[in-house]
């Protein structure tokens, strides 16, 4: 109107004048449509070039090992409860569909959710577990009949996100819970389903509403805008933003279903962040607020999450609970408001807690040591791009109920060595691993668990002490004509000088002499004047063989100290020097992935179980005999103070110059641990391997119940009575005779029996019996 | 009923592999076709379907009645890993073997009590044959790693792995399995045997005629 009456003003005046303008303006406003409508083309490319690609990177995911379910199995029932609660399995009384399970005393009936492994896919079933002491002793589907053997599906333990950080659970639209999209509908855009991607009736009301109310209280976007505005553009605030905002999604809902749309907005929006990482899209929300899939949720936790949309920092159900309940209570009232669900529904869901999962527990932990192990064995087989964009899925061998006692242990042990001077400033690492598979369980690299750093059990190399003692007394195993386990060894004092001039004079820890001795005790009491002299006249160059043999590569020097350890290996290294000696002389890698799937669970690689045969059978099982013998007898005694006598195990001490490095490692049938504590200043400590490292194996061994060590006696072995005293061949029935297990061949020359005849064994079996 | 066809199927795959390959517990390759056509046919009956060793067994007889992980060694053997009158024994559940989950149909003479499998082991055996009849040697080695995990020191998981790593074309890690497997294997000499065997045609696809003939030697001392 106005520009209409202006013209005719001006026509009068400036007619030649106005056509011209008036051309202009034609012109320009021409040229304008043109460049709108060539804005317009590019906008539609850049829409549908992004939309209809991969619309994200998701970064690898790495899982923890399935807990299997079979008959026979050592697994206390609170470790399974534990770790259903960390699978978010909902306790109910009745078990009505996946990810639910119900406790009656030692039995537990649950719904499994399956999971595609590499093997092929396990599927969901519902099954019947009876515990009775540690054991699974009964194992059957719900409908009747055992079952032989079932897969829990594996713990989501972390990711390997990229630099943007970005996170995310891709999900479809029919993955998700009943009430998700009435929900998020009603809250954010009523009008999502009839409008054209901008909605002036929204427009209109917000107007309203942020007029009356004298502030922004409400924004006018539709889920299709919002959508755009994450996915396309920046968060700036211009009207010209705006502007291309509405234009792309009027765009977006040209070329694309409603259903597309809604699933994009789903997988995009923010919904809070975990530290580095930006937690984005429902699936991972539901994951991380309430460690369960998305489709599994109730009607409480739908109205929580969508209500999060908003604001997702100032809704923070963890942080600010109080006003995130409000939150989801006023969405729960909208939706009976609106008729989503009934007024009962909104009731009842409105007494529920906020139930989101605590953090620090089994399934909201970081395991930071664990997942640099991980990293740096995928980034030997893939380029960081795969590790953060294609959505891997990473299988290990990560036990997190190991994990977790192997943290309890060295927090329990530190409580207890609180208040001696210096033990603030030890830090600690610890590797556990199975001896029969090679598979890494649990990493511990610092004493703070949860902090990612320094990775001690990886990265910090420290003088072994006396845990190289065992490959030394392996050496001399090795040559059963010249040793056996009741050789005498002379624990004397010695001194050699060395080819820099330099004299070496070791000296045991007591600082005394113990004359002579059985070679087994040389290793059970870590004498270091007997070991000095036994690894001289080995040689050392033989002593470094063997421990190369054994698993470690290393460049040590061949200098006598390095018979006592003065050379360095990280945690990691010795756990593979002693899974050889656990392992009957089988050297396995130690893995810590077992393979690897895309992300649409179709399989890519395997780090197959490789071993090889490193040393004699016969050999490997008199070092065990004499490494139980450390632990029955010798520097590791204190162990049963608390563990079981029926328990076997093995293993040995180790203490550097000046208790700067307190070091245990040893094994049992089924877990191989090693403890490292120590300053990073590599100053001393108040602690020997005794008094700190072996206290935090005890612990861990006794939370974790390990089987008793039992390993069969190879064919080269033989048992032969051995005088206790005086190490010469004797009989069953005489006094201070002993067993002991020698190489065929190498055993002393049976003794005469006791009994003065050659029937005297019998006859004093016999004599007992009528006693 | 919905399980016969799969079954039927699975025995005529099955029944046409090289009877080398098939037999996933070694010592009875003596045993006569026809049963071992029944056993085949019991096997997949009890773990047909998709998942893997997730399949229910035969209801074993006694509702209390337990299943051993690893085979009961015949009483005379010296020194048992896992059996039930070792002091070590870790729980009374290990006592009460339940045979009948084995597989019927096996002629006497053939399977010894001692190399009966059952569980978790058999079941997992079992999806591991059915792969590698499949032609899938990987998911089969996956499987087998598997069972071993739930059974380290079952020398017949042992065996089978070596097996497979052998058809995969790894000699060398197929003979280890072998001698890691040997050293379970004490009074077991027909399981012994098979390993050496084993042990053998390793050798020869390494090449090394003096060793496989040496341990073919070995193969029949056990015997």
């Amino acid at each position: 109107m106005t520009r209409s009456r202006t013209s005719r003003s001006r026509k009068k005046r400036h007619p030649g004048r106005l056509r011209w303008l008036f051309g202009w303006a034609l012109k320009l406003s021409l040229v304008g449509l043109v460049v709108l409508a060539g804005f317009a083309v590019y906008l539609d490319a850049v829409v549908q070039e992004k939309f209809s690609g991969k619309r994200w990177t998701v970064p690898a995911k790495v899982y923890a090992r399935p807990l299997e379910l079979f008959v026979g199995q050592k697994l206390a029932r609170d470790d399974f409860l534990r770790e259903l609660d960390a699978l978010g399995y909902r306790r109910e009384s009745n078990v009505a569909g996946p990810g639910v399970a119900a406790v009656a005393g030692n039995t537990v009936e649950l719904h499994t959710r399956g999971f595609q492994f590499y093997e092929g896919p396990e599927r969901a079933q519902r099954v019947r577990v009876r515990f009775s002491g540690n054991h699974v002793v009964g194992l059957d589907q719900a409908g009747g009949g055992s079952l032989a053997v079932a897969r829990m599906e594996p713990l989501l333990i972390g990711g390997l996100y990229p630099a943007h950080n970005e996170d995310r659970i891709l999900i479809k639209l029919d993955q998700v819970p009943p009430y998700l999209v009435e929900t998020l509908v009603a809250v954010e855009d009523r009008d999502f389903f009839s409008h054209l991607g901008v909605s002036p009736k929204s427009i209109a009301r917000a107007i309203w509403v942020n007029a009356t109310a004298g502030q922004m209280r409400q924004g006018g976007s539709t889920l299709t805008q919002q959508l755009v505005k994450n996915f396309y553009l920046t968060s700036e605030r211009t009207l010209s933003r705006k502007l291309t905002e509405a234009m792309m999604a009027v765009l977006l809902e040209l070329h694309y279903e409603k259903e597309d749309i809604l699933e994009a907005y789903l997988n995009e929006v923010f919904l809070g962040q975990d530290g580095q990482r930006a937690v984005h899209g429902f699936g991972l929300a539901s994951q991380y607020f309430f460690n369960q899939p998305l489709a599994e949720l109730q009607l409480d936790q739908v109205a929580l999450l969508v209500g999060m949309v908003k604001g997702p920092t100032y809704y923070n159900p963890r942080r600010h609970p109080e006003r995130t309940l409000a939150r989801r209570n006023l969405i729960l009232d909208l939706l009976a408001e609106q008729g989503v669900v009934s007024v009962e529904q909104a009731t009842a869901a409105k007494q529920k807690p906020l139930g989101v999962s605590a953090r620090g527990t089994l399934a909201n932990s970081s395991y930071p040591a664990f997942l640099d192990l991980v990293k740096r064995q995928l980034r030997q087989d893939y380029q960081e791009s795969d590790l953060t964009e294609e959505g891997l899925r990473i299988f290990t061998s990560f036990d997190p109920i190991i994990q977790l006692k192997a943290e309890a242990a060295l927090a329990d042990t530190f409580k207890r060595l609180d208040g001696r001077k210096g033990v603030d400033e030890v830090q600690a690492a610890m590797v556990v691993s199975n001896p029969e598979t090679g598979e890494v369980q649990a990493l511990v690299g610092s004493r703070q668990p949860r902090f990612a750093g320094f990775n001690r059990a990886l990265d910090a190399q420290r003088p072994i002490g006396s845990l190289i003692k065992p490959a030394i007394y392996l050496a001399a195993l090795e040559r059963p004509s010249q040793y056996t386990l009741t050789s005498w060894l002379e624990d004397e004092p010695i001194s050699i000088k060395g080819r820099d001039g330099q004299v070496w004079q070791p000296q045991n820890y007591d600082r005394k002499a113990h004359g002579t001795i059985y070679l087994y005790q040389g290793l059970a009491s870590s004498y270091n004047l007997s070991t000095a002299r036994l690894g001289l006249d080995l040689g050392v160059p033989t002593v470094l063989k063997t421990v190369e043999r054994l698993g470690v590569e290393q460049s040590w020097p061949a200098y006598p100290s390095m018979l006592l350890g003065a050379g360095g290996m990280t945690p990691m290294q010795v756990t593979g020097m002693y899974q050889t000696l656990a392992n009957g002389g089988f050297n396995t890698p130690l893995r810590g992935i077992r393979s690897v799937l895309t992300a649409e669970g179709e399989p890519l690689k395997r780090y197959p179980f490789q071993i090889q045969q490193r040393f004699d059978p016969g050999a490997i099982y008199l070092v065990q005999e004499a490494m139980q013998r450390v632990m029955r007898e010798g520097t590791g005694r204190s162990v049963y103070g608390q563990l079981p006598a029926r328990l076997n195990v093995a293993g040995k001490t180790g203490t550097s110059n000046d208790s700067r490095d307190s070091w245990f490692a040893g094994f049992s049938q089924d877990l191989l641990a090693v403890v490292w504590l120590g300053r990073d200043d590599n100053g001393p400590t108040p602690l020997t391997g005794a008094s700190g490292a072996l206290q935090v194996w005890a612990s861990f061994m006794r939370q974790a119940d390990p089987m008793s060590l039992e390993a069969p006696m190879p064919d080269n072995v033989t048992l032969a009575w051995v005088d206790a005293y005086t190490g010469e061949g004797s009989d069953a029935g005489c006094p201070n005779a002993v067993q002991m297990p020698y190489i065929r061949g190498s055993q002393p020359s049976p003794g005469v029996s006791c009994g003065g005849q050659e029937a005297g064994g019998v006859m004093d079996w016999v004599r007992g019996w009528l006693d | 009923m919905k399980l016969t066809v799969p079954a039927l199927l699975c025995v005529v795959a099955l029944g046409g592999c090289a009877t080398v390959q098939r037999g996933s517990i070694p010592v009875v390759e003596a045993s006569g076709s026809a049963s071992e056509l029944e056993r085949d046919a019991d096997y997949t009956r009890a773990t047909s379907g998709q998942s893997y060793g997730a399949q229910p067994v035969t209801e074993p007889s006694a509702g209390d009645a337990v299943v051993v992980m690893v085979p009961q060694q015949s009483a005379g053997s010296p020194l048992q890993v896992w059996s039930a009158d070792s002091p070590q024994a870790p729980q009374p559940s290990y006592d009460t073997p339940v045979i009948s989950q084995s597989p019927s149909g096996i002629p006497s003479g053939g399977l010894a009590a001692d190399e009966q499998l059952d569980g978790p082991v058999l079941a997992l055996l079992t999806a591991a044959q059915q792969q590698q009849a499949g032609g899938d040697l990987n998911g089969a080695s996956s499987s087998l790693e598997r069972a071993q995990r739930i059974a380290p020191r079952e020398p017949q998981v042992l065996y089978r792995l070596a097996e497979v790593r052998l058809a995969q074309g790894d000699a060398v890690q197929a003979e280890q399995f072998a001698r890691r497997g040997l050293s379970y294997a004490a009074g077991r000499p027909a399981l012994q045997a098979s390993l050496w065997d084993l042990i053998a045609q390793s050798r020869e696809r390494m090449g090394d005629a003096a060793g496989a003939a040496q341990a073919r030697q070995n193969a029949r001392v056990s015997l």
